[in-house]
């Protein structure tokens, strides 16, 4: 029989059709016969075996759909991120290429992924704490019983209902309009209602600028130069500040233990990461990373510390420390730097000559990382030496916070003078690349009477503008926490009161601890929508904002159906889903803080 | 019992295979950014006409926004299953080439094709094979509002000084805000990666050099950069000058701005008494360029897992014949990339009649993008890093050179 082209597609899908059905039912028995021959296995009675059987037939429909629908696809997409993969072009095994590319931000696409990532931080950090802190805000606002309160129940929780929509997006893009938007005349005419407000509301401009161009300084890569040394040496002189003042009294202990397990996670995780995607694997790589690893198992299994086995962390941390900034310098281009870099705390310029004309305007005065990795060793040395005093522990841990105290001051203050280099090389230079061009404009002046926040105009208002929709659709957290201040008995805040407890006593003393559980979730459920934000960053960008805005999952869309890098797209997705899944399990782990009741 | 069932299943089945083998065959098509009316046309008056000849044939229409476009056309190309035919923007076939079908075999001896405007074809050419048939064409020119304008006699400014000094006499900039405008883009802001091209080649540039590496290292792409900044601070002295209020409806009819590129459908409607003040040019030049038009291309597409493309080609013959595309302007607004479908369209608004001078004078097709989708954000990305005064314009050209010619290399271009 002649048929033609359609009639044999019809056909085509019919057979499928059928082979679709065939193979539910074969697959469905095949599942149900397995279990049973398990139960048989575990030495299972005839009626059990029986049970199983049936069980797990009238459960395969659904066991198949999640195989072929949920993990066939997620595994696809593993494969496919190993593979340079684009549309209409034949699929290429690279390995670890893609990450390579986008964890150590290489070319424009590492580059724009890194920004992206560091957008989604920045999400994730500022946008979930204020969209706590409003949802929290609210609930205590309508739990009190009032006549209609219902009302405004509804009404602080119907953006929820719109928030996302583009309708009410684009309603925003109008009231965020920098020039008559509604939310800028509201900030003027409050800014001019009282003397010194004008000040304050001009402070508010300068500081979310500054902050802004800074970060977005740092997102683009620019150099910290000294800076690089003020974060770490500040997180050493607190922790050891911290056990000086407790003298390793056991909740001190406690503490510094989970920091220091924080620490070793976290710069063992990043070790790992960077060596796997880096082109050659060098063995002292795998040694600190075994070593990092271990020394996080051993903490990992604690019952409790001991100033042994802190000593032990401090000790290997900086040994690993001074073997790799040893390596450095014996190493001119080592096919570590990423790793080297990492643990010198050295910050490379990624742009071509810019190293040297750098160290011609700025020579570096700082001493090198090693006095950190010093530090600590020495501290670490003198801890494991089971004869020392009580006293000179105290000297050693006030002599280590002295020194990473003056480090932090150190490179506070060579750090202002390395951002003022850059004006200098920007006007000397035959071709300046402007780092930090945004922070220096900002930071250069006071803003003046008449200007306004630029929200949706320009990048250094665009993530604080998304901050801000974000906040305003707080009401599932809202909701959240209202549920859990009504589950706090008021016989508690009665004995607080006769105890003589104010109400900001009461707050902090025995409502948030009570609704610490519901604290928790909402950050753990914002923090995840944070690093998943999409739809409101595609909305509300411009071709002027669109770089400060690019979350990763638009990146990832970006990439995969607009530029239809399959494996790329897939990769991306990979390692934000990793982020999500560590950060997850991280908050769990160390949400002591959460109080249960019973 | 059981035999009976199976004979029942079997019977069952023989008789769907039966009805199916009987079935009608069916085209999908899509089009992008469709309203109701034109759907409606679609159904009620072209599928039956081409039903006519086609009785076997079950047509459907489908639509969709720019937004989810490249999202589902991605979707259908990838899982090789979607419409019979995707309608694609104008630089897309170098995008989707490959995944296209070559429709020279089936449409090749179409005397029609002489009718069509040769930039347009040359949009849905790949590889020297025609991947589908141009639907509608879109003019880009520079619109001025004379009635606003300082100095009338200035418009239109034809040489990127002229042009700079007719936006700084036309805006205005008081309490820190933009009162009025002189310029404004397709996108409202200041900078658009598409109009960005277009200065490059009216300075007298090309995007690539004969080697077909990418030529943002020239002096033209140096020229279009400086006059697009200068432009910028001409409307806004500092960045951190608040743009303009929000407005409601075409940004031309505001008298808020004196001049800007717009789509047509951004545009008052072309019976407005508006048009009498609004003057219609194209791009200002370098001192070694030429004015130009930018001209998008609309086309529709074959994609390459149609099994029956011959079909596919029929529809396309047959919706891209000169009273269709008659229709299509009058139901949809679509202007005809046939010239002897532009007639008609003369006589019935001196709007088009001007517009479609001016593309036959000035227009240049926006065809020929390499990796345009990897192109837009690189653009995006350098170009505001120096109209922000945050990068040096030596910088800014070494970059988009550097990273341009990474991507035609992976591209397979060089």
């Amino acid at each position: 029989m002649d048929i033609d082209t359609a009639t044999a597609a019809r056909l085509h899908n019919l057979y499928w059709s059928f082979a679709t059905v065939a193979f539910i039912v074969v697959g469905s028995l095949a599942i149900g016969k397995a279990a049973s021959s398990v139960a048989a296995w575990r030495g299972g009675s005839a009626a059990l075996q029986r049970r199983a059987f049936w069980g797990y037939l009238f459960a395969s429909p659904w066991i198949l759909g999640f195989l072929i629908f949920v993990v066939g696809p997620a595994l696809a997409s593993l494969y496919y991120s190993f593979t340079d993969y684009r549309l209409g072009r034949p699929l290429e095994w690279i390995g670890l290429e893609n990450y390579r590319v986008l964890i150590e931000g290489l070319g424009a696409h590492g580059r724009r992924f890194t920004q992206a990532m560091y957008n989604s931080f920045y999400y994730a950090l500022v946008g979930v704490p204020l969209q706590i802190v409003t949802a929290l805000g609210m609930a205590m606002l309508v739990s009190r019983p009032m006549p209609g309160i219902g009302i405004f129940r509804l009404i602080f929780y119907l953006p929820v209902i719109l928030a996302g929509g583009p309708a009410i997006l684009l309603a925003w893009r109008y009231m965020l309009a920098s020039n008559g938007g509604f939310v800028n005349i509201s900030l003027s005419s409050i800014a001019q209602s009282l003397p010194g407000l004008d000040w304050l509301y001009r402070s508010f401009i300068f500081v979310v600028e500054a902050f802004n161009a800074f970060y977005s300084g740092i997102s683009r890569g620019d150099p910290v130069g000294a800076f690089s040394y003020l974060l770490p040496s500040l997180i050493g002189a607190a922790v050891f500040g911290y056990l000086l003042r407790g003298e390793f009294d056991s909740g001190k202990r406690e503490t510094a233990a989970r920091l220091a397990e924080v620490i070793a996670i976290v710069l063992g995780l990043t070790l790992l990461v960077r060596g796997l995607v880096a082109e050659r694997i060098d063995p002292a790589f795998w040694l600190g990373c075994a070593f990092v690893a271990a020394i996080s198992f051993l903490l990992w299994r604690r019952k409790r510390l001991e100033p042994r086995r802190l000593g032990l962390t401090f000790a290997g941390t900086g040994i690993l420390g001074v073997l790799l900034a040893v390596r450095l310098v014996m190493i001119e281009d080592g096919h570590f730097s990423a790793i080297l870099r990492l643990l010198t705390l050295s910050s490379p310029i990624a742009r071509p000559g810019d190293l040297d004309y750098l160290e011609d305007v700025f020579p570096a005065l700082l001493p090198s990382s090693a006095w950190i990795w010093g530090t600590v060793a020495v501290l670490a040395a003198a801890t494991l030496i089971p004869a020392l005093e009580k006293g000179q522990r105290k000297t050693l841990l006030g002599v280590s916070t002295g020194l990473l105290a003056l480090l932090a001051l150190g490179s506070l203050l060579d750090g202002f003078r390395y951002f003022a280099a850059f004006g200098a090389i920007a006007e000397t230079s035959g071709s300046p690349v402007f780092h930090f061009a945004l922070f220096r404009q900002v930071a250069s002046t006071l803003p003046g009477l008449d200007r306004v926040p630029l929200w949706l105009q320009n990048e250094l208002w665009a993530k604080p503008s998304l901050v801000l929709i974000t906040m305003w659709s707080a009401g599932t957290g809202m909701l959240i926490f209202l549920a859990a201040l009504k589950g706090v008995p008021s016989s508690l805040y009665e004995a607080a009161q006769v105890d003589g407890a104010g109400p900001v006593q009461r707050f902090f003393r025995i409502t948030l601890p009570m609704i610490s559980p519901a604290m928790f979730y909402n950050i753990v459920i914002g923090l995840i929508a944070a690093l998943q934000t999409f739809e409101a960053v595609y909305i509300i960008q411009t071709p002027r904002t669109e770089s400060s805005l690019a979350s990763a999952a638009y990146f990832l869309y970006e990439r995969t159906f607009r530029q239809l890098e399959i494996g790329q797209g897939a990769a991306a997705s990979w390692i934000l889903a990793l982020i999500i899944v560590t950060l997850t399990v991280f908050q769990f782990r160390y949400s002591r803080w959460v109080h249960y009741e019973g | 019992m059981r035999m009976k069932g199976l004979r029942s299943a079997l019977i069952a089945l023989a008789l769907a295979a039966l009805s199916f083998a009987t079935a009608q065959r069916s085209l999908e098509i899509y089009i992008t950014g469709l309203t109701e009316d034109t759907m409606d046309w679609f159904r009620e008056e072209a599928f039956p006409a081409f039903q006519e000849s086609h009785p076997d044939v079950d047509l459907d229409i489908i639509t969709g926004g720019w937004g989810d476009f490249d999202a589902a056309v991605a979707g259908w190309i990838t899982t090789g299953d979607g419409p019979d035919i995707v309608y694609l923007g104008s630089e897309y076939a170098a995008t989707y080439g490959d995944l296209l079908t070559d429709i020279d075999p089936y449409i090749g001896d179409w005397p029609d094709l002489e009718e069509y405007l040769p930039a347009a074809l040359e949009t849905a050419t790949w590889e020297g094979h025609l991947r589908g048939l141009p639907l509608l064409m879109s003019p880009r020119p520079i619109f001025y509002r004379s009635d606003l304008a300082a100095d009338p006699s200035a418009i239109p400014p034809l040489t990127f000084e002229d042009a700079i000094a007719f936006v700084e006499a036309n805006s205005e900039v008081a309490d820190g805000a933009v009162q009025k405008m002189g310029f404004m883009d397709i996108g409202g802001g200041l900078f658009d990666a598409q109009e960005f091209i277009a200065y490059v080649w009216t300075a007298g540039g090309e995007l690539y050099h004969e080697d077909g590496s990418s030529a943002f290292d020239s002096d033209e792409t140096a020229q279009a950069l400086q006059f697009m900044y200068d432009r910028r601070r001409a409307i806004l002295p500092t960045e951190t000058t608040a743009g303009l209020p929000p407005m409601q409806g075409p940004p031309i009819a505001s008298d808020l701005v004196v001049s800007g590129i717009f789509p047509m459908w951004n545009m008052p409607p072309v019976s407005d008494p508006l048009w009498n003040e609004i003057v219609i040019a194209p791009y200002p030049a370098g001192p070694d360029g030429e004015p130009l038009i930018q001209v998008f291309t609309d086309w529709l597409s074959v994609p390459s897992y149609v099994e029956d493309p011959e079909l596919a080609v029929e529809f396309l013959k047959f919706i891209g014949s000169q009273e269709n595309a008659l229709a299509l302007n009058e139901v949809a607004g679509f202007t005809p990339t046939r010239q002897d479908a532009w007639t008609r369209i003369r006589e019935s608004s001196e709007v088009w009649s001007d517009m479609l001078d001016m593309a036959v004078e000035y227009g240049r097709s926006f065809s020929d993008i390499r990796a345009s989708a990897e192109l837009r954000p690189l653009i995006v990305e350098q170009v505001n890093l120096y109209l922000s005064d945050q990068q040096s314009l030596e910088d800014t050209q070494q970059f988009l050179k550097e990273e341009y010619d990474a991507i035609l290399e992976d591209y397979g271009y060089l």
